[in-house]
């Protein structure tokens, strides 16, 4: 085999590609992380919220750098209002809270900080960063390497590499290079809108607001977002309304019973996305290629949260890589099943089951009933008791 | 393949967001998109599910349906 230009090239420098990135030069190596944006996380299309536990197992050390918030709990509630709260600073009093020597469950953190904080970690471990470079395709050689093409800048550049790592996100076109199925269901994509406000008071806690009539097919929330301000958003599934979720976040914001609360507040920020209420990629692989993160919709259907899986994922992909390249192993799609095997035996097995959970819900016609299972299921989910808590 | 005649996109560009929310349901092949991470507006779409009109969180997706004889580049649209 010729001198290649890399071991790895990955496309993507969010958690997903950033914490892949890390862990495989931290282990030897040569990596090349591309993204196509000049600021990494901008235009911001995620609310932040991941576990203390989430950034402690990728061996990242909370920083003021990126965290807005720091959150002690959850409140979930019902279309009416009614809630149930798990506070953790009452529930675990001597492990959580913001006394020396307790800790905070989880943070809301700033995307465009902490994407580059990651990115940051990544390139001190010896990992070379391309920003404003895309991904263009990638053509895998019978000789077990490939050629990655990317344009950096104006200027085309084919790369080789021994593989190629799709950690594009949820537009991923990675995975389509390789003709892999990746097509998301549109009862399975919310459509998402959230602003930044002032005005609104919080409390520590992650609120979520389940309910029909506010977020069809999802469900609305209220993030505490540091500086005083706060975030209310909410996502819905389009095949349930006929209106955009635009509409029902001014619906929400106006007629709800946090109406009262909401009345002074000042939209400082508007920010949207999808997110995947979906089973994962049932083929993550393909010659010379893994994906990882939103790409491979490393996401928990329940929750849409896929930070956690995003940078446990990257983990797991670099571990993988790492044996799987030192060990000479081939690099053929047969071959790289063993990652999504490796995959689904540490997360994605709970994610499915998650996925099952979800599906049985969203399949209830009949509204009120359905929105108390989506209640008491979100109540549980968030609970100290919860078989899901780690993920 | 649907039966659906080509449409081609427009959005009105100060209403979008740049979410990608158009393009993570989109199943045309690798590329349907435009310089702004939203689909592509400056060539038909053949599917014409009209799945990112209905996902777009800020509804501002537009299309126009395209006689097939017509198939040639746009200009990227604004409304
Ligand atoms: C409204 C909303 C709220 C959310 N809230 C939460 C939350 O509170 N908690 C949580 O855990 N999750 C949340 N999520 C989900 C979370 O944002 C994603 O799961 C997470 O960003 C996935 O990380 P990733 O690294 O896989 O992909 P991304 O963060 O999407 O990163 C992909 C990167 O790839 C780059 N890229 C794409 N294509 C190319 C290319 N061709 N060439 C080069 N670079 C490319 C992009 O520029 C981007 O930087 C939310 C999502 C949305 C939409
Ligand atoms: S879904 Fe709508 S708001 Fe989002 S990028 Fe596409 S056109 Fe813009």
């Amino acid at each position: 085999m010729p001198q290649l230009d890399y071991d790895v090239i990955i496309i993507g420098s969010g958690p997903a590609g950033s914490t892949t990135a890390r862990f495989a030069a931290n282990a030897g190596l040569r990596v090349l992380l591309v993204d196509k944006r000049q600021e990494l996380g901008a235009p911001i299309q995620c609310s932040g919220a991941i576990s203390r536990h989430a950034l402690e197992q990728v061996g990242i050390v909370p920083d003021a750098e990126f965290i807005h918030e720091a959150i002690y709990g959850f409140a979930i509630y019902d279309e009416s209002g009614n809630r149930t709260v798990h506070d953790y600073r009452q529930l675990k009093a001597d492990e959580y809270g913001v006394e020396a020597g307790k800790k905070p469950l989880g943070y809301v953190v700033d995307r465009r900080r902490f994407d580059r904080y990651l990115m940051t970690r990544a390139e001190r471990a010896g990992v070379d960063v391309w920003l404003k470079t895309e991904g263009l395709g990638y053509t895998p050689h019978p000789d077990g390497h490939c050629t990655v093409r990317l344009q950096r800048y104006n200027e085309i550049k084919d790369l080789t590499a021994r593989i190629v790592v799709g950690a594009d996100g949820l537009q991923s076109q990675v995975g389509k290079w390789a003709g892999l199925q990746t097509h998301i269901k549109i009862t399975e994509l919310a459509g998402c809108l959230q602003f930044i406000v002032d005005g609104v008071e919080t409390e520590g806690l992650l609120e979520i607001i389940t309910g029909h009539r506010w977020a069809p097919g999802g469900y609305a929330w209220v993030f505490p977002k540091g500086h005083g301000y706060a975030e209310i958003g909410l996502g819905v599934v389009a095949t349930m309304t006929d209106e955009p979720a635009r509409d029902h976040l001014h619906r929400f914001i106006s007629e709800s019973f946090f109406a009262d609360r909401f009345k002074n507040s000042r939209i400082l920020e508007v920010q949207g996305g999808g997110v995947p209420l979906a089973a994962p990629l049932r083929t993550q692989f393909a010659d010379n290629m893994i994906l990882v993160g939103d790409a491979a919709r490393h996401v928990n259907p329940i929750t849409g949260g896929g930070l956690h899986t995003a940078v446990a994922g990257g983990k797991i992909a670099a571990n993988f890589l790492v044996g799987h390249i030192g060990d000479k192993l081939p690099l053929t799609d047969g071959a790289l099943k063993a990652y999504q095997d490796l995959w689904l035996a540490e997360l994605g097995n709970k994610m499915w089951k998650l996925y099952d959970i979800k599906t049985d819900i969203f399949h209830n016609m009949n509204i009120p009933e359905r929105d108390d299972q989506l209640y008491a299921t979100m109540s549980d989910y968030f609970s100290p008791t919860s078989e899901f808590k780690k993920i | 393949m649907s039966k659906q005649q080509p449409v081609l996109f427009s959005i009105g560009w100060n209403a979008c967001i740049n979410c990608g929310a158009c393009v993570a349901i989109c199943p045309q092949e690798a590329g349907f998109v435009s310089p702004f991470d939203t689909i592509a507006v400056d060539r038909p779409c053949d599917i014409a599910c009209l799945l990112c009109e209905q996902i777009c969180p800020v509804d501002t997706i537009r299309h126009e349906v395209v006689a097939t004889d017509s198939v040639r580049p746009v200009s990227a649209g604004i409304r």
